[in-house]
């Protein structure tokens, strides 16, 4: 568990997440465009995610795809968010959402 | 069946204090999946083209499907039909693979779903949120014997994107 909080302690990571979040399965190329990293940044930040397991690559044809892996966050929720009543958590998450969105 | 024009939609990996074997027995056996798997019990007939199975706990058929790989205890690929009226003909075939890996003193499993077309966010919320459970329930009847009850029950967002597309829902 250590593993994934420091992997989830760098906003390049974090922001490297948000983009498998929103297009689930990229290779490497793809996952690379439109960032102010090198190449090599997003590779070891990509083995980091990985290590963690937060970041599952398969091959697929003759790329490699990456994955965003949410059973570690889970296993987190299931240990300390479980008892405070999962369906109130996501009630205010969402009025939060839809307070901001308004401003 | 031409699996290679299938394309992952959802990859999940975790990792069990476990052996190949008894992963591979808990993925089909309904001893094991009733535990796990909000009391479903898996019907496996590991063969090239023999049935797979997913029996609700009220005896319906949940989950109909075929063997279309079976490699114990490394690889099992098998077509993961939710048995809700004309979601075949509109959605096309789910596959589910499972590829089972020695880690260590532990086992890596990884789960696909993969699609031979695009499928839509809201459809797809009902394995993003169905497989992390399933699979941490697994994980936990293979550690300790036992596994806590998710009550699970598929996304609203996904009912009405099926109904949306004429499929029938309960």
């Amino acid at each position: 568990m250590d593993e994934v909080f420091k992997a989830l302690a760098d906003p390049s990571r974090r922001s490297l997440l948000d983009r498998l979040h929103a297009k689930n399965g990229q290779p490497l190329n793809e996952l690379c465009d439109g960032l102010a990293m090198t190449r090599q940044a997003v590779t070891k930040h990509l083995a980091i995610l990985e290590e963690a397991n937060l970041v599952t690559t398969i091959r697929h044809g003759r790329e490699k795809l990456h994955y965003l892996n949410p059973v570690p966050i889970h296993q987190i929720g299931e240990r300390w968010i479980r008892k405070f009543d999962r369906a109130k958590l996501v009630a205010l998450g969402e009025l939060k959402r839809r307070l901001e969105d308004e401003s | 069946m031409d699996i290679t024009r299938f394309k992952p939609a959802i990859v999940y990996t975790i990792y069990i204090a476990s052996t190949p074997d008894k992963v591979w027995q808990a993925l089909t056996s309904a001893e094991f999946s009733e535990k796990y798997f909000s009391g479903f019990a898996v019907e496996a007939d590991l063969k090239i083209g023999g049935a797979f199975i997913a029996r609700a706990p009220d005896g319906s058929v949940h989950i109909d499907g075929k063997v279309i790989e079976c490699d114990p205890p490394k690889k099992l690929t098998v077509t993961w039909n939710v048995n809700w009226p004309e979601l075949v003909e509109k959605l096309g075939p789910t596959l589910v693979t499972y590829e089972i890996e020695p880690a260590g003193q532990n086992v890596k499993l990884t789960m696909l779903q993969s699609h031979d077309r695009p499928i839509s966010d809201d459809i797809l919320s009902g394995g993003r949120e169905g497989w992390p459970a399933i699979l941490s329930n697994l994980k936990s009847v293979l550690e300790t014997g036992s596994a806590m009850t998710i009550p699970m029950k598929p996304p609203q967002r996904m009912l009405a994107a099926l109904k949306a597309m004429g499929i029938k829902t309960p």
